[in-house]
């Protein structure tokens, strides 16, 4: 009975073998194809031509800052994070190299998933103790602490980026337009969407990230007025592990490339990664976030499906906010990041972006920053 | 049946015969989660209910809870309370990443299995040999695997991942997919049939796309099942989780069967790490990915009363719902609450045939708020759905605790002699 048994399930096994074959072997895979072979959105009028541009390079002063004992204090993610914390990253080596910083008088700590405050507070606090002026918190999620901790160190010069804190007057907030930069890109999009309809994954579902969706929408809206938007958060405000998942992300990509977009925008940290696969596997187009991430080593299998980064220039702030200490004028930083000074952009790496394209965006820009568009942070539903 | 529902409490409750035996049991529960959900699939028309995409999702999210809850109940089966899943499961995604980017998938499942093992060892170590309470244990397993990766990944994938937090790419297992099958039932899912098409969805789900790690897990399901409940190996381990001063006084070596018992434990847990880190949507070891899957094993297992039957169920319902709510949102997570309305309005009947009133009136009233909810919103707000997997444990939990049952010496530290 037994033996008859075994040879039953042998049997049922070797011919489920052979009935199965490999995905990879050949037979072309039709998953996320949306069917419909749309040859791209109804777009709107484009934007006059900008002017030339003008930018104001930067005044050519040397200065000197090695001198200084800089901190840095990572959000989740730390130096590598492929995203946000990495371009603190590059600011601070910038610095290193354009000031005279010198290596030994940096220090760099990180913050770890879902710590308690207090974490946050002592890893400041060290930081001032051993001597380290100025000291950049990188990310809003330091903002309580420092509301703490910068008053017990006045003489220290503390920065913030993405957050403010008030009332204390040795904070210098460094904030962005994301939402300028997002637009960018959801113009971006819309050119390159060919089902007319693209996606928009968050990370957490907090104002800082749906800055980035209400942009990002709007100028997907203004390129193309009849364009579908998917958008997902991994998770709700209050868990930062979305920041940290790329198995979530690729499941959400993968779920939005299925409803039929074709473009994905992500804003959701490491998780984009899995955000990159879904893209690749479902033959879509990716725009990544933060820093140009075309050029990313970490994200490099799937570096052919990014059309664009939006680009947040945290090292350029972070940049000029050591620059501005060492030449003690902190008046000069500007209030926020925009276009105006290059504080957010888009990424051309990787040749998606041609010169039409290219025109279009600089006309939008040229918009923005006269204050013809202006951009909402906040989405509109 | 009604007899014995209306015997008089205060006697020992007499030994429930079961005219149906377990797995037919399985088999219907299954069969009746399919109708629930095709019914509501139909009822509503959100086909995303029983779509491939999402079966696929959830088979993928609901692999390492799976693995993890199955280590969770070889362990506490033998009597000894694991709560350091989660640190031997990140072991085994530092294990996994470091083997499986220089000699492909296998070898980090191997890896992974050895470093969750020896995490495995080090709570045997603790709890068997020198008696340590078994959270405490546990706990401090956690709190050693996020930091022994965490130095480890530091030392070794910082130079060529040039992140300290993140090992390089790991190559991913190939997906098989049953050829003309799936086909077949992709067309019949295609045409939109009531019933039908569900089943089909769900059935193309399920064979389209595996990787062999998922295979490997439904061997593992059936084989921790033959080997703990069909082999004299599995009665004495079982018997020193139930009573291990009588199992010693049988001759069976208990600290040896517990050892046994919590490295297996190990073993599985850092497979299930292996998972994550061969999921194809990470490129590899990241630092802190696990969140929290471990403990979500644990409540699996719970779920499941200690059996690899109902830890599957238990697992499955976790995948499904967080895919679910992933990949569709809240407009599809309200059609899962109108089934729960369905759910329970079967529920309610059957209570009324028992004739267990106050029973049925509960069913009646909660059944009548959920679908007020339902009425009454167009979309599940966010916060509230990214929990649904915990607030449905929490309700079972709360439900069935009664008729669970854990093992009679599990967590209870036992002395030799």
């Amino acid at each position: 009975m037994r033996g008859i048994a075994v040879a039953a399930i042998a049997l049922t096994s070797v011919m489920s073998m052979a009935a199965c074959a490999k995905d990879s072997g050949g037979t072309s895979n039709n998953a996320g194809s949306s069917g419909t072979a749309a040859s791209g959105c109804k777009l709107a009028d484009k934007p006059p031509a900008a002017a030339a541009s003008s930018s104001t390079a930067g005044d050519g002063t040397k200065v000197d800052g090695s001198a200084l004992k800089v901190g840095l204090a990572y959000d989740i993610g730390g130096r590598g994070d492929a995203s946000f914390n990495d371009s603190a990253a590059a600011g601070l080596d910038k610095a290193k190299t354009d000031l005279g910083l010198k290596a030994d008088a940096v220090k760099e700590l990180t913050a770890a998933p879902n710590e308690a405050e207090d974490a946050k507070q002592t890893r400041l606090r060290q930081l001032a103790t051993e001597g380290y002026n100025p000291i950049v918190a990188v990310g809003f999620a330091y903002a309580e602490s420092l509301k703490v901790v910068a008053p017990q160190f006045p003489d220290v010069k503390f920065a913030i980026v993405d957050g403010a804190v008030d009332g204390a007057t040795n904070v210098t907030p460094l904030v962005f337009a994301e939402e300028q930069g997002s637009f960018l890109v959801g113009v971006i999009a819309a050119y390159q969407s060919k089902a007319c309809h693209v996606g928009f994954v968050g990370g957490v579902d907090i104002p800082l990230i749906q800055k980035f969706e209400a942009g990002y929408a709007q100028g997907a809206k203004a390129a193309a007025p009849d364009i579908k938007l998917e958008k997902k958060y991994l998770t709700p405000a209050g868990d930062f592990t979305g920041f940290q998942d790329p198995a979530k992300g690729q499941v959400v990509g993968q779920g939005q490339v299925e409803a039929g977009a074709d473009v994905l925008y992500q804003a959701a940290g490491a998780s984009g990664k899995g955000v990159f696969a879904a893209a690749k596997a479902g033959n879509a187009k990716a725009i990544g976030v933060d820093s140009d991430q075309y050029n990313q080593p970490t994200v490099a299998e799937s570096k052919d499906v990014i059309v664009s980064s939006m680009l947040k220039r945290v090292d350029v702030a972070v940049f000029d906010f050591v620059k501005a200490v060492a030449k003690n004028d902190l008046a000069s930083l500007p209030k926020v990041f925009d276009l105006k000074v290059d504080g957010v952009g888009y990424a051309t790496s990787g040749g998606k972006i041609d010169a039409d394209l290219a025109a279009v965006l600089e006309g939008y820009k040229a918009q923005i920053i006269a204050g013809k568009i202006t951009v909402s942070d906040k989405p509109s539903s | 049946m009604t007899a014995l529902a209306e015997a008089p409490l205060t006697v020992v409750p007499p030994q429930r015969k079961r005219k149906i035996p377990g797995w037919a049991l399985g088999m219907i529960g299954v069969a009746g989660a399919i109708a629930l959900l095709s019914t509501t699939s139909y009822l509503t028309g959100v086909p995303q209910l029983t779509s491939t995409g999402t079966i696929q999702t959830a088979v993928r999210l609901a692999l390492p809870i799976l693995l993890a809850g199955l280590g969770g109940l070889w362990a506490e089966r033998a009597g000894v309370v694991n709560i350091g899943l989660e640190g031997m499961m990140i072991m085994g995604t530092w294990g996994a990443a470091w083997a499986g980017y220089q000699w492909g998938p296998w070898a980090a499942l191997i890896a992974a299995a050895v470093f969750g093992a020896l995490g495995g060892l080090l709570h045997a170590i603790a709890t068997v040999t020198f008696g340590v309470n078994h959270i405490v244990s546990g706990v401090a397993i956690n709190l050693l695997g996020a930091g022994l990766t965490k130095y480890l990944s530091t030392l070794l994938f910082f130079p060529i991942s040039h992140n300290p937090r993140e090992s390089p790419a790991v190559p991913k297992f190939d997906t098989y997919s049953a050829g003309g099958l799936s086909d077949w039932l992709g067309s019949l899912e295609a045409d939109q049939r009531v019933g039908i098409s569900d089943v089909a969805g769900i059935l193309r789900g399920l064979v389209t796309g595996v990787s062999p790690l998922t295979m490997l897990a439904v061997v593992f399901v059936v084989g921790s099942y033959l080997v703990l409940w069909r082999t004299r190996f599995g009665l004495r381990l079982r018997s020193c989780g139930e009573n291990p001063t009588a199992a010693e006084s049988l001759g069976v070596n208990v600290y040896l069967y517990k050892y046994a018992a919590v490295v297996m434990s190990g073993a599985l847990a850092g497979v299930g790490g292996a998972a994550l880190v061969l999921n194809p949507g990470n490129p590899g070891y990241l630092e802190g990915q696990t969140n929290g899957r471990g403990f979500i094993g644990l409540a699996a297992m719970i779920f499941g009363n200690w059996r690899p039957g109902g830890l599957l169920g238990g697992a499955a319902l976790f995948g499904y719902a967080d895919g679910l709510q992933l990949r569709s949102g809240g407009k599809t997570f309200l059609a899962l609450i109108y089934g729960a309305v369905l759910l329970l309005a079967v529920l309610v009947v059957w209570q009324l045939v028992r004739r267990r009133w106050f029973a049925a009136a509960t069913g009646i009233v909660a059944a009548g708020l959920l679908y007020g909810v339902y009425y009454s919103v167009d979309e599940v707000p966010s916060e509230l759905t990214a929990y649904a997997p915990h607030l449905v444990t929490l309700v079972v939990l709360a439900v069935a605790s009664q008729r669970l049952r854990m093992p009679a010496a599990d967590g209870v530290v036992y002395r030799r002699g």
